[in-house]
């Protein structure tokens, strides 16, 4: 007996001894590897090529988009990709190839899109996405401008007689769970001391079930989102979104982070797409104005020059007549929201999203 | 025997001798595979650990406030403003009612249709084999979104259905007539339990001494009297005042249906409670139904011979035999359907997981609320466990 009981001893000694064997190593294997790690990405940063190197090796922009949501990102009856998001994807493969087809769209959920961006699947990201501090500091991109001004907002029966936040008192709201729209809920209604139900859904489809049969009074979401889902319904005039936005949500594209090059590209792109509008130049007319440019600024953001002069050279790395190439074939800011936006009832005059000359704030930085 | 063969090679000094020691004694080649295998797995702890110093492993987070409503309560009054480990409560609570209310039905429905599935009578018998194969075969939460949908078919709550005033039909929730009280209600329902298991207790220590004392008054009377007693002189002191709770259908100023009293049903809730109570009730049939027919046929056969009708068969012959049998499975179906509760985050009813889930969203700190919920499903369990091992204990005496 007495023996057995030395050996489970002498076993409980080695195995502690080898445990503590085990952890030294590791300890200093640990730190070899993170020195490695560290070189490695000194490599990678310096060899990296650009995004934009990419795409025009490539000759394909890979775009990361919604497919499921009428107005911003969708698939047609065609099997193609429509809306917003999406031609802002084909205005950057046009302005950097040239060709507005030249786009591989990449449909994700929203808790993947960040990391697609991040591990390379895709080189750029529209997919209706808050520009927020946190969001900006630690996933890994950046945001380069704004197109569309949302904010949340809340939709309500026709039938109801809601005017107002302050007249819903006492209403059964849904939401969807763990968003900052279901925090943005309680702050309105909490803050202003209105009694409420918040419904937490999970999933879009059982919310819009719930909201449609009655379960709650209102539904609350991004504005522009409200608005897509309005349209989808069979008699979209039986609902109403209140003109209360309870926060702000601007969305734009997104690109990885230390990617200047195609980032400068991406966010020109749409800023010239704002200042074509304000410009006055469209699908329509840019090949003649392009052909006669009416003032030094306009020749500037066409690429051409003025009254017979050479062009200026500002070309971000792409051709320098690369916003032609764009508004011929996708349009300015105002025909793209027209195209998509309006019929989703979403008004541009009056809105934030209208011109900064009209009181909006969709404003271009000068092409100088 | 074999300690001749191990002193024998013990006394050899060559490597091969002391390598032969290893091979022949069992002991020694058992400890050392031990080891090996263990410091593997110290290593692997080790590893885990490590990785996750690196992480903000604290739940102090959970003491910030929570900032988001919760739709279902159950006598509690939490606000957004609470912090979230009042949300976090909100949550268990929630959980524990599905899980306490569904066992209890399930355990009906599964006794009930465990003996339809032995009954000679053709349609009883044939309505219980439907259920358990239909409902047994098909996914868990396919039925929960079937309940929530089919529970959304309900009239709106502008054309609710009052019926005669007396209750309130809608899918907003099924609202039942109630018997509430002005004030310490849950308290004197504790105490009407206590007062029970006192009166019990008296019963059963006046029924050993009767038989010594003749002219004592029956124990039944005296169990009565006392219970009696505590419920009226408890009802004065918490002054509970119990009245009649109608529900009632009303809208405020702005033309918001309200409705408020009585019992609420909540289609969250009801979903929840059916799915889980007919899912969890199949597995409970066939327990029943495998317990019953383990039972030897004699057993019947006896209590008929001694003329005994079919529902005194039941009563006092099988089920008190079978029930030894059902118990140790049933605490499994038990710990199934507590568990399985977290699935009811697909539709609505707030319970912890989903409630955790939202904090988790909210913080970002992942990995520490993962480990709560993981917690506290397991402390579930273990409660209803230790339960049911005792429930266990009690029913493997009686008649041992």
């Amino acid at each position: 007996m007495m023996n057995f009981r030395n050996k489970y001893i002498l076993g409980v000694t080695l195995a502690l001894s080898m445990f503590a064997i085990f952890a030294c190593s590791t300890e200093t294997e640990v730190e070899v590897i993170k020195e490695v790690e560290v070189e490695v990405i000194k490599e990678v940063m310096v060899d990296t090529p650009s995004t934009l190197s990419t795409v025009l090796e490539r000759d394909l922009l890979k775009c990361g988009v919604n497919d499921n949501l009428t107005g911003f990102g969708v698939v047609n009856s065609d099997g193609e990709f429509a809306g917003f998001d999406i031609d802002f994807c084909k205005a950057v493969a046009a302005a950097i190839l040239g060709d507005s087809s030249k786009v591989e769209y990449v449909p994700l959920t929203a808790s993947a899109r960040f990391e697609a961006l991040a591990a390379e699947e895709i080189d750029l990201l529209i997919r209706n996405t808050t520009w927020t501090s946190s969001r900006d500091r630690d996933l890994g991109n950046d945001f380069t401008a704004t197109t569309f001004y949302d904010g949340q907002g809340i939709m309500v029966k026709a039938s109801s007689g809601y005017d107002s936040v302050e007249s819903m008192t006492g209403a059964t709201v849904c939401v969807l769970q763990g968003t900052t729209t279901e925090l943005n809920l309680d702050d309105r209604f909490t803050g202003a001391g209105i009694p409420y139900t918040p419904l937490t859904f999970e999933t879009n489809d059982p919310l819009q079930a719930a909201y449609e049969e009655g379960r709650c009074d209102g539904w609350t979401t991004d504005k522009s989102g409200l608005a897509s889902k309005r349209a989808g319904f069979e008699n979209p005039d039986d609902h109403v979104v209140l003109a209360e936005t309870l926060s702000k949500e601007p969305l734009g594209p997104l690109t990885r982070d230390n990617d200047s090059e195609f980032y400068d590209v991406v966010q020109w792109v749409v800023f010239g797409m704002m200042q074509a509008e304000e410009s006055g130049i469209s699908s329509t007319n840019v090949a003649d104005m392009a052909a006669s440019p009416a003032d030094p600024g306009m020749a500037r953001l066409l690429g051409v020059g003025f009254d017979g002069g050479e062009p200026s050279d500002f070309s971000f790395g792409i051709p320098v007549d690369f916003m032609q190439k764009v508004i011929s074939q996708v349009g300015n800011y105002g025909e793209v929201y027209d195209k998509h936006l309006t019929p989703l009832g979403l008004t541009r005059a009056g809105s934030l999203n209208a011109l900064w000359t009209e009181g909006g704030l969709i404003y271009s930085p000068p092409f100088r | 025997m074999k300690y001749n063969i191990y002193n024998q090679i013990k006394n050899e000094k060559s490597l091969s001798g002391k390598l032969n020691v290893v091979r022949y004694d069992k002991n020694l080649r058992k400890i050392i595979l031990q080891i090996i295998f263990s410091s593997f797995l110290l290593y692997f702890l080790y590893y885990l650990i490590t990785r996750s110093f690196n992480l903000d492993l604290g739940l102090s987070h959970l003491s910030s406030r929570a900032g988001f409503g919760i739709s279902h309560q159950f006598l509690t009054d939490y606000t957004s403003n609470d912090s979230r480990w009042d949300a976090y409560f909100i949550g268990l609570v929630n959980t524990i009612r599905v899980s306490i209310v569904g066992i209890a039905f399930a355990t009906i429905l599964g006794i009930l249709m465990g003996l339809a599935r032995l009954s000679k009578n053709f349609l009883l018998n044939k309505i219980s084999t439907a259920y358990v194969e239909i409902i047994r075969n098909t996914p868990l939460l396919v039925q929960l979104i079937f309940w929530q949908l089919a529970l959304l078919q309900l009239p709106q709550i502008s054309n609710a259905l009052t019926f005669g005033e007396l209750s309130v039909w809608s899918n907003r929730g099924i609202l039942l007539p109630y018997v509430n009280s002005l004030q310490n209600g849950g308290l004197w329902v504790l105490c009407l339990i206590t007062g029970l298991i006192i009166s019990l207790v008296i019963r059963s220590y006046a029924s050993k001494h009767k038989e010594e004392n003749v002219n004592f008054v029956s124990p039944a009377i005296i169990a009565l009297s006392v219970f009696i007693l505590i419920a009226i002189s408890t009802y004065v002191i918490l002054g509970v005042e119990l009245y009649a709770d109608i529900p009632q259908l009303t809208q405020n100023q702005y033309g918001t249906y309200i409705q408020s009293g009585g019992f609420t049903l909540t289609p969250e809730f009801a979903t929840v409670l059916f799915s889980l109570v007919l899912y969890t009730g199949t597995f409970i049939t066939e327990i029943v139904r495998g317990s019953i027919q383990s039972l030897p046929k004699g057993q019947t056969e006896a209590a008929k011979a001694l003329g005994l009708n079919n529902y005194q068969t039941t009563t006092l012959i099988i089920l008190p035999q079978a029930l030894r049998s059902i118990i140790p499975p049933l605490t499994n179906q038990y710990l199934n359907l507590t568990k399985n509760s977290s699935l009811s985050v697909a539709v609505a009813y707030p319970e912890v997981f989903m409630v955790s889930r939202t904090i988790m969203n909210n913080s970002g700190h992942a990995l520490p609320m993962l480990a709560l919920i993981l917690s506290t499903f397991l402390a579930l369990s273990l409660i209803i466990s230790l339960f049911m091992n005792i429930l266990n204990r009690q029913i493997t005496r009686i008649g041992a």
